[in-house]
């Protein structure tokens, strides 16, 4: 029997990679940083999914509770991997509790960390109490609270989605597209109408990358049937008029320049690189590609593998993904894993 | 023109002042010309509902500016003017100002459909052109378009009468239109009737010019033609202009 294989985060990607290894009989080792499974949809409050529709806590939840009932999961939480050692088949990890584990192979399904917009001070996050991000809105509709402007709870007349907030910003030295954040933010657009119907809601875009069948099912769908109103511009500010505040850019298609008031803008963040990727780098000894998630070694050839034999990665530590990638991917690597762990596998 | 290749500074939006002084300094004649700020300050929502509550404005808030309609367009073939993809986002933003200095071109559609086969999202912009005219007409931007004013003629009588009249139609129309009978189109095509067609069927034609037959038991048909009419036009009219039309219903 081969050792455990070990999975850094527990998120989406380290879900999956530990269910699948378990539906396969072999055991693993969970390995989570904060108090609860889940990674961003539990930990941030996601509302409902892209593009399921079902509530993340619902889902995630699910995968969650799977695991926490799975005698074949070693659920380790509020614990990080502090060493790793040794080669492919036959690593020793330290984990922060002080305890250690003989592993086969490893996983890293560290995900990513959401771009914190203070960053962007032009775009008043921070500075204006109404300037909220997705995070905020998919918190607001998942608490049950409803979306209400955060200085008065008033319910917004106007709001403002502002897409590729810390994505494709050179400025800032993000030059990725985060992926998944202009469907969510249709998704978003069409939960405020569907609370609010005499809101308006407005996404400022550069373009628009709901890409395959979230086509039809957000862009398409958000216009249609919630009249939501998409507009070519990258906003330049965000101010205030002391009552409402003050969205500033170039209208490109009437070459005019606007200064529309609204009650709430929202800015649509992107997904970082997760922030303790350089520690994860030196510990597992993997590298980083230059945007700083974790490297993948090939596309084509073993899915999922790092610089390193025997550490794999899966999910949004290696660039933006969506949940069900993330998933699959999950799988991918626990496969690519057991087969790096078991050498006998590999010969047979 | 295509928008991109209009100047951006028009004359209209340029002011020079014999004497002015601001600020202490002289910025009297046109060596101080001054250009008026271009900036949308706010959107009006209630444009485009107003035009997607008329007949053919429905499908409008799924134009993604693409231009396939533009470019596909028989009157911008010959008008690079007339100019559907940017009117419908004028609608869909609110800019109203800017729409209304078109309204003299809008109209000119010939429902030619080409732009409808070129959508691809199926605004069906031909009709959102219709609904845009109609607009400008029930909110006073324009007078009646010969094409609604013909459209008119036909309908009174067929509600009337139940057909049609040739001769009833070229008429009223070019009464309604100030528009003299005399005119050498219409005398070279009495001509040529007169010495083409036989004789039973020019009787005929005189005689229905005359008497303006009616289909036979039609008078339920007109009120019911007629009331739907009127609810139409009430709807229409409370759409574009709720206060007034609530007001004229009381
Ligand atoms: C606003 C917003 C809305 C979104 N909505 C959707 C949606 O509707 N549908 C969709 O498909 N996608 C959505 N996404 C994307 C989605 O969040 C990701 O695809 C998904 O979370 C990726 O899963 P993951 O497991 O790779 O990473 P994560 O969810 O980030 O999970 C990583 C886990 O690893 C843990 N971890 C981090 N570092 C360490 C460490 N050093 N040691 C141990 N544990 C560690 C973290 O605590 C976390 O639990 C959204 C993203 C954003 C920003
Ligand atoms: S998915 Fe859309 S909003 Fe997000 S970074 Fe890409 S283009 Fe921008
Ligand atoms: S129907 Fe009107 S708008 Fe459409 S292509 Fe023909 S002329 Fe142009
Ligand atoms: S073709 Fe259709 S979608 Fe494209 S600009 Fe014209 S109306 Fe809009």
């Amino acid at each position: 029997m081969t050792n455990p294989i070990l999975i850094a985060g527990g998120g989406p990607a380290g879900l999956a990679a530990s269910h699948a290894l378990s539906c396969l009989g072999f055991k693993s080792i969970l390995v989570e940083k904060e108090d609860r499974l889940g990674g961003a949809p539990i930990l941030s409050g996601y509302a409902k999914l892209v593009p399921s529709g079902e509530w993340a806590r619902d889902a995630i939840g699910g995968m969650v509770e799977r695991a926490m009932n799975d005698p074949l999961i070693d659920v380790r939480l509020n614990t990080t991997v502090t060493s790793f050692s040794g080669e492919s088949g036959r690593f020793s990890a330290g984990l922060s509790d002080g305890s250690g584990a003989d592993t086969g192979a490893a996983i890293l399904c560290t995900g990513f960390t959401h771009f914190d917009p203070v960053n962007k001070p032009e775009w008043g996050f921070g500075t204006f109490e109404d300037v909220v991000t997705t995070t905020q809105v998919e918190q607001m509709i998942s608490s049950g609270q409803g979306v209400r402007c955060p200085s008065d709870q008033r319910k917004p007349k106007r709001v403002a989605i502002l897409l590729c907030v810390g994505s494709r910003d050179r400025q800032i030295g993000r030059e990725w597209c985060s992926k998944i954040c202009c469907t969510v933010s249709a998704n978003i657009a069409m939960e405020i109408r569907e609370e609010l119907p005499d809101c308006h809601v407005y996404i400022y875009y550069m373009d628009i990358r709901t890409f395959g069948l979230y086509e039809t099912k957000y862009y398409w769908k958000s216009q249609e049937e919630f009249k939501i109103k998409y507009i070519k511009a990258r906003i330049a500010e965000v101010t205030s008029d002391g009552e409402r505040l003050i969205v500033k850019g170039e209208d490109t298609l009437v070459k005019r320049p606007i200064t529309i008031p609204f009650d709430m803008v929202v800015h649509a963040i992107g997904m970082d690189p997760n922030t303790d990727n350089r520690s994860i780098s030196s510990v597992f000894g993997v590298t980083l590609e230059p945007n700083g998630y974790v490297d993948q070694l090939s596309v084509y050839g073993t899915v999922g593998a790092t610089s390193r034999p025997g550490v794999f990665v899966a999910g949004s530590a290696k660039g933006p993904e969506t949940i069900d990638d993330s998933i699959a991917q999950g799988h991918a690597a626990a496969v690519a894993a057991l087969a790096a762990a078991n050498p006998a596998a590999e010969t047979a | 023109m295509p928008i991109h290749e209009q100047s951006l500074i028009r004359p209209e939006n340029l002011t020079t002042h014999e004497e002015k002084i601001i600020d202490g300094i002289d910025v009297s004649g046109h060596w101080s010309t001054f250009i008026e700020s271009r900036v949308v300050t706010d959107y009006n929502e209630q444009m485009e509902d107003e035009i997607a509550a008329l007949p053919g404005g429905e499908f409008i808030h799924r134009c993604w500016q693409c231009g396939s309609c533009t470019n596909s367009c028989t009157v911008n073939a010959v008008n690079p003017e007339f100019n559907p993809r940017f009117w419908i986002y004028l609608i869909r933003m609110g800019i109203e100002s800017e729409l209304i200095r078109d309204k003299d071109i809008i109209w000119q559609c010939v429902s030619c459909n080409k732009c409808t086969y070129a959508c691809p999202r199926d605004v069906y912009p031909e009709g959102v052109m219709k609904a845009t005219s109609h607009w400008l007409e029930l909110k006073g931007h324009t007078p009646q378009s010969p094409s609604a004013i013909f459209d008119e003629v036909c309908t009174d009588q067929i509600v009337d009468t139940g057909k049609i009249e040739d001769g009833r139609t070229l008429r009223r129309f070019m009464q309604k239109t100030g528009q003299s009978l005399l005119q050498d189109w219409i005398v070279a095509m009495i001509k040529q009737l007169v010495s083409h067609l036989p004789v039973s069927l020019l009787a005929k034609m005189g005689l229905s010019t005359l008497i303006a037959p009616r289909t036979s038991g039609w008078s339920g048909a007109r009120r019911a033609l007629k009331r739907y009419i009127e609810e139409q036009q009430t709807e229409q009219q409370m759409a574009v202009n709720p206060v007034v039309a609530g007001e004229e219903k009381h």
